[in-house]
């Protein structure tokens, strides 16, 4: 099996997180998410993204505002709401918790 | 030339090839159809027409006042097919987190059912095997050959068959309509692949007179040929009584040397055939009183013709080689009596029916009829016992 399909799951489960932490960040539309996250492992199209901002949405961890733009129609400007930043927090630590048994499990091997 | 259609995508008006709006469409269908359950689809539907509109926005310029049909398939490309993000990506931290109370669909949801259709883009007469090769998921080609092949030799009881399903079956027009009779190209990347191989060419050549024009002149053309060696074939066979007997042995009364080989082959090979009828007929029975052949059911949403379509198929596909076998085993050469004497036992399935369902019918309604019956002579009795006896017992 190829790597890219073997961590498929993995990219898929983080992507929440990665949005997460994008919106936290700076006051973003959803172009620039994109443009963020398509240099990376989780280049993601719009027909995955905008059902995931929506439930992101649902969930009350972000919001949006209607913002107007030089060029074009008015956009929806994403932020992080309170609930959204402690969960932000909640799923940073759970990584780091999981990093940590990464790194420790079979240690000596040196991977 | 391609026709170009006027849309209106997130409050924008866009010139449309006709091709790339049926691409459009059948993204927006299946995208609309994936998100069935998610509370906000109307939302996101919005968001994912207004991103189109910005990609399609940015292909057009001074020069280029058309979106063309690539550039639709290469902006459905980028767009990706639309996944139920609150059904399949679970972050780490919301694994603990009570389940949606949504209820969202599981990712693979089943596909839509598909139904049989004429499909008329890229078919060659009113597009029944078009339909059936996309209802069975095979080639077309493949579906016309069996067919062709099927026809030869059940002596044109395929054209029938051909013509029934013509008039039976209604067309594939509306782009639903075509995702049910093909399957959904439920992903981009099968859309992709399909337009790749043309199987949408004949949208964008079918409102084009010429090529209709073309198309015409050739089917005419190949009509006239087939004509011409079906006309061949007669005068070969003599059929056509207006040539003239030709001269020679092999006139017509000349017939009926019976092969001096194996001559029981011909009453077992007849006792098979009889039997594969009566097995044909119990199962038409069964099909219709019970939608059941030996307790398998058809397939879910297939009509009960479709199931009696196939019998006779299969009925004559399994009988065909026996009554050739029979008839190579009794006549020399192909002269015209012996081939008239094959083709009136073709009628022994039908004829087999009419005796049973007059024999049936008199042993319920005809005193004089049901006593004679019962006069028979006991071994028949005792077959028909055995068989019911076979019967109970599965």
């Amino acid at each position: 099996m190829h790597i890219n399909e073997k961590f498929s799951p993995i990219r898929k489960g983080l992507l929440e997180f990665l949005v997460l932490k994008i919106i936290a960040a700076e006051r973003v539309y959803a172009a620039d998410v994109l443009k963020q996250l398509s240099g990376t492992e989780f280049a993601t199209p719009e027909g995955t993204l905008y059902p995931l901002l929506s439930k992101l949405r649902r969930e009350e961890w972000v919001d949006y505002e209607w913002t107007e733009s030089e060029a074009g129609p008015p956009r929806k400007y994403y932020a992080l709401t309170a609930k959204g930043r402690e969960q932000l927090r909640e799923t940073a630590d759970y990584w780091q918790k999981i990093n940590a048994t990464v790194k420790s499990l079979g240690a000596k091997t040196g991977f | 030339m391609n026709k170009v259609i006027t849309i209106n995508l997130g409050g924008n008006a866009f010139p449309l090839e006709e091709s790339g709006y049926e691409a459009l469409q059948a993204y927006l269908a299946t995208a609309t159809r994936r998100l069935e359950r998610n509370p906000d689809r109307v939302e996101i539907i919005a968001d994912i027409e207004q991103a189109i509109a910005d990609k399609f926005r940015a292909t057009l310029n001074a020069h280029k006042g058309v979106v063309l049909a690539s550039d639709v398939t290469a902006i459905i490309a980028e767009m990706g097919p639309v996944e139920d993000g609150s059904a399949g990506a679970e972050a780490p931290g919301s694994a603990a987190a009570p389940p949606p109370k949504a209820g969202p669909p599981p990712a693979d949801e089943p596909p839509a059912p598909r139904r049989l259709y004429k499909i008329r883009e890229g078919a060659q007469l009113a597009g029944v095997c078009n339909g059936l090769a996309a209802f069975a998921g095979l080639d077309v080609g493949l579906v016309r050959a069996v067919f062709a092949i099927f026809t030869a030799i059940t002596c044109g009881f395929g054209i029938l068959v051909y013509v029934i399903l013509a008039l039976v079956l209604p067309p594939a027009l509306t782009p639903a309509e075509k995702t049910a009779a093909t399957g959904a190209p439920s992903t981009t990347e099968e859309f992709i692949r399909r337009a790749r191989e043309g199987y949408y060419a004949g949208m964008r050549t079918f409102g084009d007179k010429q090529a209709h024009r073309a198309w015409r002149r050739k089917f005419k053309r190949e009509m006239r040929g087939w004509k011409h060696d079906f006309r061949r074939e007669m005068r070969a066979h003599r059929w056509d009584r207006t040539e003239g007997p030709a001269p020679g042995a092999d006139r017509p009364d000349a017939y009926v040397r019976p092969h001096p080989g194996p001559g029981i082959a011909r009453p077992v090979l007849s006792l098979v055939i009889w039997m594969i009828s009566l097995l044909a007929i119990w199962v038409a029975w069964s099909l219709l009183t019970s939608r059941a052949v030996w307790g398998v059911p058809l397939p879910d949403g297939t009509p009960l013709w479709i199931g009696l379509v196939f019998l006779v198929i299969a009925y004559h596909i399994l009988v065909w080689p026996l009554k050739t076998l029979r008839y190579f085993c009794f006549f020399r050469g192909s002269d015209r009596a012996a081939w008239r004497l094959h083709h009136d036992t073709g009628g022994g399935f039908l004829g087999l029916a009419c005796v049973l369902l007059v024999l049936w019918y008199a042993n319920g309604h005809i005193p004089a009829a049901h006593r004679a019956l019962e006069n028979l002579p006991p071994e028949i009795h005792h077959t028909v016992d055995a068989l019911r006896a076979w019967w109970a017992r599965r």
